[in-house]
């Protein structure tokens, strides 16, 4: 049976889960008590597990959110107590179905949340002069804190922008210049709003900008559209890994745009 | 200063230290195996080179180079995959490489050829167009046809026609296209494009290397006018 997170369940669950599992990003007050409580967050849309993502095919279809897919791998391999899920707008539908199969699956609790917050936190790592790559893990690292974790880098005027979640496969984000600003739904985990759709469409007009989604997902079509408008832009859906062509396009793109002059 | 397109099928050379010296060219399966250049692109660049530039930005370069306009759509039609840049007021504007769903279409073109002993310079563009994505699927459509009692010529050039068609719009249905390699010398297939063609032949990304290690330079040795 499905569970959705209310401050009873919270309790009883807090009290004797040491390690939990999170998927997409559950409401602060959640994380908040988790933070509180000491137990010990895997996010588990990261790649945790070396483990190929057929394992996961007898549960979900191999055309499918590679990120979910590898949210089942992790969910069947990790040493987890309770899995917390966010199946609200800051999400996806297919979270929702994926929470049915897990609880179904699974002999732990599968909690469902709905994360609504809209408390901005600021978007400093968004901005800041730092390689793609370290800017998009701290934010995802982020997502594990209620409070924001320090920014390493100096704010800087960007050169190029990279529209989109959090790739599945972080290689694709190697080319982009430390002046790279970071728009889309990523930002929106750095600002702890998840289900912020005026945040979510912002992207700037003067930077060449790689509008990117998983293969898949229900944000190919707002990258899409928001990429026919944008004066330079290139589109690019990634299913579970960066191949050589997606590579040299991005690459050949930021190269051709000025970008990484 | 060697410069090397290493293609799927066929291998461009250039030697920028001769003045004299004009592209050449080799299958892909009579490469020496220690032969090495100092700049490369291609798939099979990096493991023969110094430098290697990746093959969107050779034709992108190359295009620079050959085309004296602020807006054009430029493709690049291989053994193994198409590759197209659009430039709107001077600046890329979009670009796309295609490797999986319109695989091995030049490849296949050159293989019917040789199978059925076709000449293409002699054939007509057909008034059929076969609906293919890619090579491979495509070769079904002409065994069919053949067994329904088509020439096999026409059933080889509905193939073109098709993947013509299917390269088009691929690179976004523009009515001016610019296009490089080696379907260039392929009249059933340039003659089968939706629109008006203009082939710049296949040493393009010859052209977009020199580009790249030195702009303005080894023009004139690709027949190109500057």
């Amino acid at each position: 049976m499905i569970t959705t997170w209310h401050d009873d369940v919270a309790e009883q669950v807090l009290s004797h889960v040491r390690v939990v599992g999170i998927v997409g990003v559950p409401p602060l007050e959640v994380i908040r008590r988790c933070n509180e409580a000491g137990v010990i967050i895997h996010d588990l849309d990261a790649r945790l597990v070396t483990t190929s993502l057929d394992e996961g095919s007898a549960l979900l279809p191999k055309v499918y959110c590679a990120i979910l897919r590898t949210v089942v791998v992790n969910a069947l391999h990790l040493k987890l107590d309770a899995i917390i899920i966010d199946v609200g707008a800051g999400k996806c539908d297919s979270a929702l179905h994926v929470s049915t199969i897990l609880q179904a699956t699974l002999s732990i609790p599968v909690l469902r949340t709905r994360n609504n917050d809209t408390q901005d936190f600021g978007t400093p790592i968004c901005q800041a002069r730092l390689g793609l790559v370290e800017k998009m893990l701290a934010i995802t690292e982020g997502v594990k804190h209620a409070t924001p974790l320090p920014c390493q880098g100096k704010p800087c005027k960007p050169k190029a922008g990279f529209w989109g979640v959090p790739p599945r496969d972080f290689s694709l984000l190697v080319p982009f210049p430390p002046t790279t600003h970071i728009y889309g739904w990523s930002r929106c985990l750095e600002n702890k709003t998840p289900a912020n759709e005026a945040l979510e469409i912002v992207c700037n007009p003067k930077v060449p900008t790689v509008f990117f989604a998983q293969s898949f997902c229900a944000k190919t079509a707002l990258a899409k559209f928001l990429a026919e408008r944008h004066p330079q832009a290139l589109y690019l859906d990634v299913d579970f890994t960066a191949s050589s062509s997606a590579q040299a396009k991005v690459q050949a793109f930021l190269e051709l745009s000025g970008a990484l002059s | 200063m060697i410069l090397g397109d290493f293609g799927t099928s066929y291998c461009k050379f250039l030697n920028l230290a001769d003045d004299n010296s004009q592209p050449t060219i080799l299958p892909t399966k009579e490469l020496p195996g220690n032969l090495h250049v100092d700049l490369a692109t291609g798939h099979n660049g990096r493991r023969f080179a110094n430098r290697y530039v990746n093959e969107l930005i050779a034709l992108a370069r190359g295009g620079e180079a050959m085309i004296d306009a602020p807006d054009y759509v430029l493709l690049d039609c291989g053994s193994r995959d198409l590759k197209f840049v659009v430039y709107q007021d001077g600046k890329v504007k979009d670009m796309g490489w295609n490797t999986e769903c319109g695989a091995s279409m030049g490849f296949t073109i050159e293989l019917l050829e040789r199978y059925y002993d076709l000449d293409y310079q002699q054939m007509q563009v057909p008034e059929q167009t076969f609906a293919v994505t890619c090579g491979v699927l495509g070769m079904s459509h002409i065994f069919d046809a053949v067994i329904g009692g088509m020439p096999v010529s026409e059933a080889v050039a509905s193939l073109i026609k098709g993947i013509a068609v299917n390269a088009h719009h691929f690179c976004g249905a523009p009515q001016r296209l610019y296009l490089s390699g080696g379907l260039c010398d392929n009249p059933v297939f340039v003659g089968s494009l939706p629109c008006e063609v203009l082939p710049l032949g296949r040493y393009l990304l010859l052209k977009g290397l020199a580009q790249v290690n030195h702009p303005r330079r080894g023009a004139h040795r690709l027949g190109v006018a500057e």
